[in-house]
């Protein structure tokens, strides 16, 4: 398109735009500052300037890069503003984006499975350190510095089997023998290629093994291609489209033939779905395939249970109602939902990485109103919202425990059988 | 640490001190703060600020005012940004003071139905914090999940479920507040229904000219046990409106009846999907909620209206999760019509409900004289019209034809007895067309409030009033009779009049002023039930006890003609439910125990004559049963008919009167547990029975309640439960208040108001503790300057230095 063309493109689209407010309380950096600057109308005010003048005014660039860009505006809008506008702010405003949080040589590597996986066991040390011997206080003061910060929030699954099912056993009362779930005798529900994600893998791979498993027992044929790679939504979102295309090559290539990919990272189902050069094949969310699968039985517990939904999965793919139709399978469990459901953790990818105070803010607000739902367990369904709200509640000192969703359900197939 | 003490020198430089004063997050001048915060949701922009500031406390707010107060800016008070008329925008120059940082939300008081809030609060958040209670917050404005709580008092905001519930105002009890200086206030008491100058009344609708609200006390009121939500498609937009007068004329009270026009219903299709019909000329919704007996009943009974009216396929939303989807899209309307064009004027103006149709119809016809493109929402059931005339603002010939088009159905509201906003506030928008609906003794009224509470002129300048020296229209005639206007659902009457025979002429259309009281007044002095004159009831806001709970009159009143202390006549308000244009001097004056002007007519708002009285006495030890009782009886919603209860301590006596529907409600089974005897009986009566309930009832009454030489109104200082005071006293529900016939024991915590004296009114009583005298001093100034009109003692010394 010409450059005329996208000008008038963008102009009519941005006259979309009645000012209505509506968006406000939808919008997750507006709800902690309270500036309209950061509210998707202010981002839009700002916008035309931005896009026009050679050298836009910093605090606009900066608007725009402070977007988290979790889309919870583009749903709330009633004029049907689309997001891309901001995003298109956000593309030329990442020049004028603050150094993140980490150094560079980190920052690239998060991408690498290797890397987090040797992460992890430090990570996980690091984090038990800081709950039990420096507490909430000292948690709070180390937080200035930026390395500490970051390793409050890197996800942490309930890790072993065995660890999975003390914890639970301890909510529900259950105890006894069990057993993990068997494939389906007869695999009839067709083949599924594995998406692995960075950070599953290398973070939480126990939880993954434990889907796989899941899915396996659902009547699946798993098959996890050995040379698919990042998604590359990490690449794509700290300036490096070179890498984020190669990935894709990689990954079209790997999943070649494979009928339907599930994703376990809301973030990386939504990254494989938008690009017109990822993979041929569907990607879908590994919460959607569950809630379509036939399941082994599953137990009954009692637990009041709060959903957290990614905004990759609830605002770009759409997903509301399978998360709650898959908690309410497993009989006795209530579902609760928290005030706010659709604003954004503050989690937020590399975003995270480069507004820290501001992130933690929001993980600690999401945190506060998950509990006051008076839940037993919050679920969620994605690593990056995993670890935030994890820390939130690290720092706000409140109760219920959070999952993988996954995680959940699969403790329920296996206590059927006990 | 910001050091923002008194030792330090005030600094020459006002933006150097903002910026010191609240940090890096709390004071912004950018350009992009400065362009953001020009703007708000109207389309019109006036320049840009100076600079923005968002405190995060009360006394951040403060000392933001002290400063900008120091330096000589004009401030300008910012919720969200979600007004229509542009009250929040700013000019050149001038600060943005932005409450949006305001958020805290105090407990919910379950009994006493209200909770504390802060201004920045946002509107459905408190029905949110409320719910878990079994309470909401009623007002809900179109853009509720937006706007603040702040914004909504500044506009006196409204809603679709404003029809049942009341605008705002009637939902704040208190207000705390700032003024130009700085200096923290307080209004009202916290108790509604009682005497006094409440400042309430000025600030809500004021669009921050007059003070920034800090935070405000509301009342909360029961979520339904059940409701009913109706959809009619309407083949034809005049049956449409009309149907919604026949509906409400018929005696029916849903919570809420909207309508929605053919090009509106096409966008709202477009954004959300619905399943409205597109096919149709409007679709009316109306809403029922209360008891389910009650829902299902009148759902049916509007079925059946609506279908005779020309809706043949009426559907009842199948649950509460579609209830919600419908409201949610009827809500978001207004963004969608950025999907028709790139600009639109959104109107709000208000007719008299019977005029309804016919402003329909005339739309139409200035839609094709000006050869523009109209999209309606109305609040149908307030006969309040949200027409939004579409114009592509880069077309200066399409620009200037829907501006006229705009202004053409204003006049035409206001020729049809109504007025130019409702609900969305003058703002800068329609500064030009108040002085065609206000008389110029009121403008000069206003412009006096104006200046006793920013002698400056520092708060929000330019906004709601314009000069005075304008061409203000003539004040209607003062009616000299009285007048039930059925298919508008009010009454005027004279000041003169007896409300007994106000109610009168009501009750032949099956309707009455929902206050508690019934007939003329015992030798004895006020009873239970019996009411004095029109004037009086103005000047107290209070009738006295009631017969059966109502509503105060402060809550029923909509228009005034008065005469103030030098004799200048002016005319305030409107026959209409919802008016925000310019300040409320009608409010002003209900309770204003006539000190500021001597009312001569008045306009109050009719609702459907309960059907059937209640009569429950029991006998007993009732010091010791009144705690099971009141329990019972402070659970029913605070509407019209609502119970009251007369009590004798020493006689063992107790009697319960509520109005209702055909099946009157049992007690919660108290009855049958406290061996309590009922009787009912049917208020309207029959042709046969020519004697009706109301009739009878002053006969079983004891001959204290029935009338008195005194009373006290007693009210819990906290607002909550009220304790037997006395051997005897009445209990009503509504306005939550304790009478008693002789002067309470001092030792009660209750506040006391001794209303009737010797069969007179008293003087108004003294303002509560944080209520600034210099301006309700500066507002009898203004009002009566040579005293002319009742002066209480509080107020006939000199005026007090704050």
């Amino acid at each position: 398109m010409s450059e005329t063309g996208l000008r008038n493109e963008l102009e009519d689209l941005l006259r979309r735009c009645v000012e209505c407010g509506l968006c406000l309380p939808h919008c997750a950096t507006w709800l902690a500052t309270g500036n309209e600057v950061q509210s998707p109308r202010g981002r839009l005010l700002l916008l035309g300037d931005v896009l026009d003048q050679a050298s836009p005014d910093p605090a606009a660039l900066s608007a725009l890069d402070q977007c988290i860009g979790c889309r919870a505006c583009e749903e709330a809008c009633p004029s049907g503003v689309p997001f891309s506008l901001l995003e298109r702010g956000q593309q030329r405003a990442a020049a004028a984006a603050p150094e993140p949080a980490l150094p560079g040589p980190v920052l690239r590597r998060l991408d690498r499975p290797g890397f987090l996986a040797a992460l992890r066991p430090l990570a996980n040390t690091g984090q038990d350190m800081l709950a039990h011997l420096a507490g909430r206080t000292w948690r709070d003061r180390l937080a200035r510095i930026a390395a500490v910060q970051v390793l409050g929030t890197v996800p942490r699954g309930p890790g072993s089997d065995q660890s999975l099912v003390a914890l639970l056993d301890r909510l529900t009362g259950n105890s006894g023998p069990w057993q993990a779930p068997r494939p389906a005798p007869e695999p009839d529900a067709g083949p599924l290629g594995f998406f692995a994600g960075c950070a599953n893998r290398g973070l939480l791979p126990d939880t993954s093994r434990r889907l796989r498993g899941l899915l396996e027992a659902a009547g699946f044929q798993i098959t996890v291609p050995g040379n698919q790679d990042c998604c590359g939504a990490l690449a794509a979102h700290t300036g490096r489209p070179g890498r984020a295309a190669r990935l894709r090559r990689r990954n079209r290539r790997a999943f070649a033939g494979a009928g339907r990919i599930v994703v376990e990272a809301a973030g990386c189902g939504l990254e494989l779905q938008s690009r017109a050069d990822g993979p041929e094949a569907e990607a879908v969310d590994a919460v959607v395939v569950l809630a379509g699968a036939d399941l082994p039985p599953l137990a009954t517990l009692g637990l009041a249970v709060a959903v957290h939904d990614p905004c990759h999965a609830r605002h770009g793919q759409g997903i509301v109602d399978e998360p709650r139709d898959l908690l309410r399978s497993i009989p006795g469990v209530r579902v609760l939902e928290p005030d706010e459901a659709e604003v954004c953790c503050g989690a937020g990818g590399a975003w995270g990485l480069r507004y820290p105070h501001l992130s933690e803010e929001l993980g600690r607000r999401k945190a506060r109103l998950l509990a006051a739902t008076g839940a037993d367990l919050i679920v969620t369904s994605n690593p990056g919202c995993l670890g935030r709200i994890a820390d939130g509640l690290a720092r706000e000192s409140v109760e219920p425990p959070i999952l993988p969703l996954t995680d959940l359900l699969w403790y329920a197939a296996i206590r059927a059988k006990g | 640490m910001p050091h923002t003490g008194p030792a330090r020198s005030t600094p020459a430089d006002p933006v150097a001190r903002l910026r010191r004063l609240l940090g890096p997050s709390g004071w912004l001048d950018d350009t992009a703060a400065r362009t953001v915060y020009a703007r708000d949701a109207s389309h019109l922009r006036l320049g840009r600020p100076l600079g923005v500031a968002l405190p995060a406390t009360r006394e951040a707010a403060a000392a933001v005012l002290r400063a900008c107060a120091d330096a000589g800016l004009a401030v300008v008070a910012r919720g969200t940004g979600t007004g229509l008329s542009g009250g929040a925008l700013p000019a050149d120059g001038q600060v943005v003071l932005g409450l949006s940082r305001l958020t805290a939300c105090g407990a919910v008081d379950e009994t006493g139905r209200r909770v504390l809030v802060g201004a920045g609060v946002l509107n459905d958040q408190v029905s949110r914090h409320a719910r878990s209670s079994g309470l909401h917050f009623a007002p809900d404005p179109s853009s509720q999940a937006a706007a603040s709580i702040g914004g909504n008092v500044a506009e006196n905001a409204g809603g679709p479920h404003c029809l049942r519930h009341g605008v705002t105002l009637q939902h704040v009890r208190r207000l705390a507040w700032l003024d130009a200086e700085g200096r923290a206030w307080s209004t009202g008491c916290g108790a509604p229904g009682i005497r006094g100058l409440d400042l309430a009344t000025l600030l809500c609708g004021s669009e921050g000219t007059l003070g920034l609200v800090t935070d405000a006390e509301l009342s909360l009121v029961p979520v339904a046990e059940a409701e009913a939500t109706l959809l009619a498609p309407f083949p034809r937009l005049e049956e449409a409106a009309a149907a919604v007068v026949d509906l409400l004329a018929d005696g029916l009270l849903p919570v809420a009846v909207e309508t929605v026009d053919r090009a509106m219903l096409v966008a709202v299709e477009a954004a959300f999907g619905f399943g409205f019909p597109t096919d149709v000329d409007a679709v009316v919704i109306a809403e029922f909620a209360g008891a389910a007996a009650e829902v299902a009943a009148d759902g049916e009974r509007a079925r059946r209206l609506l279908a005779g009216a020309g809706a043949p396929d009426v559907r009842l939303a199948a649950d509460a999760a579609e209830r919600a989807r419908l409201w949610q899209c009827r809500k978001r309307a207004f963004g969608a019509v950025g999907r028709l064009a790139p600009s639109y004027v959104t109107m709000d103006v208000v007719v008299p409900l019977g005029a309804l149709p016919r402003l329909v119809t005339d739309i139409q016809g200035i839609k094709a004289e000006h050869g523009v493109e109209v999209a309606t929402t109305f609040h149908a059931g307030d006969g309040n019209l949200h027409p939004g005339v579409h114009y592509d603002d880069r077309d200066p010939e399409e620009t200037h034809r829907a501006h006229a088009a705009a202004d053409a159905i204003i006049r035409r509201a206001l020729a049809l007895g109504g007025s130019i906003t409702g609900e969305h506030g003058v703002g800068v928008e329609k500064l030009h067309a108040l002085p065609w609906q206000v008389d110029a003794e009121a403008a000069r009224l206003m412009h006096g409030v104006k200046d006793i509470f920013d002698p400056a002129g520092r708060l929000n300048p330019g906004k709601v009033l314009p000069a005075l020296a304008c061409d203000w229209t003539p004040a209607p005639p003062v009616p000299g009779e009285i007048e039930v206007r059925r298919r508008d659902l009010t009454v005027t009457a004279p000041a003169g009049a007896s409300l007994a025979a106000v109610q009168r002429a009501a009750r032949e259309h099956g309707f009455w002023v929902p206050l508690g009281g019934w007939f003329d007044r015992t030798a004895a002095g006020p009873g239970a039930g019996s009411l004095g004159t029109v004037g009086e009831a103005v000047d107290q806001n209070t009738t006295g006890p009631a017969l059966v709970g109502g509503l105060s009159v402060r809550d029923v009143l909509l228009e005034v003609w008065a005469t103030d202390g030098q004799g200048r006549d002016f005319h305030a308000g409107a026959p209409v439910f919802k008016n925000v244009a310019g300040y409320d001097l009608t409010h002003l004056l209900a309770g204003a125990g006539g000190i500021l002007a001597r009312v001569r007519a008045a306009t109050f708002k009719l609702r459907p004559l309960p059907p059937v009285l209640a009569w429950w006495t029991w006998r007993g030890d009732v010091a010791a049963a009144w705690p099971r009782f009141e329990a019972v009886l402070a659970k029913r919603p605070a509407e019209p008919g609502a119970p009251v209860v007369v009590a004798d301590l020493a006689a063992g006596f107790l009697g319960v009167l509520a109005a209702g529907r055909e099946a009157p409600w049992d007690l919660d089974g108290l009855g049958e547990e406290l061996a309590v005897a009922a009787v009912s009986l049917e208020i309207t009566g029959s042709e046969q029975t020519p004697s009706t309930a109301v009739d009878i009832i002053p006969a079983v009454l004891p001959d204290w309640a029935r009338g008195a030489s005194d009373w006290f109104a007693l009210h819990a200082a906290d607002g909550g439960p009220s304790a037997p005071a006395g051997d005897r006293f009445l209990w009503q529900a509504a306005p939550r208040t304790l009478w008693t016939p002789v002067a309470p024991p001092a030792s009660t915590d209750l506040v006391c108001d001794p209303v009737w004296q010797g069969g007179v009114p008293t003087p108004l009583p003294a303002p509560p503790d944080g209520v600034p005298r210099h301006l309700l001093q500066g507002l009898k100034d203004f009002f009566d300057p040579d005293r002319s009109l009742p002066t209480p003692v509080w107020l006939q010394t000199g005026q007090e230095t704050p």
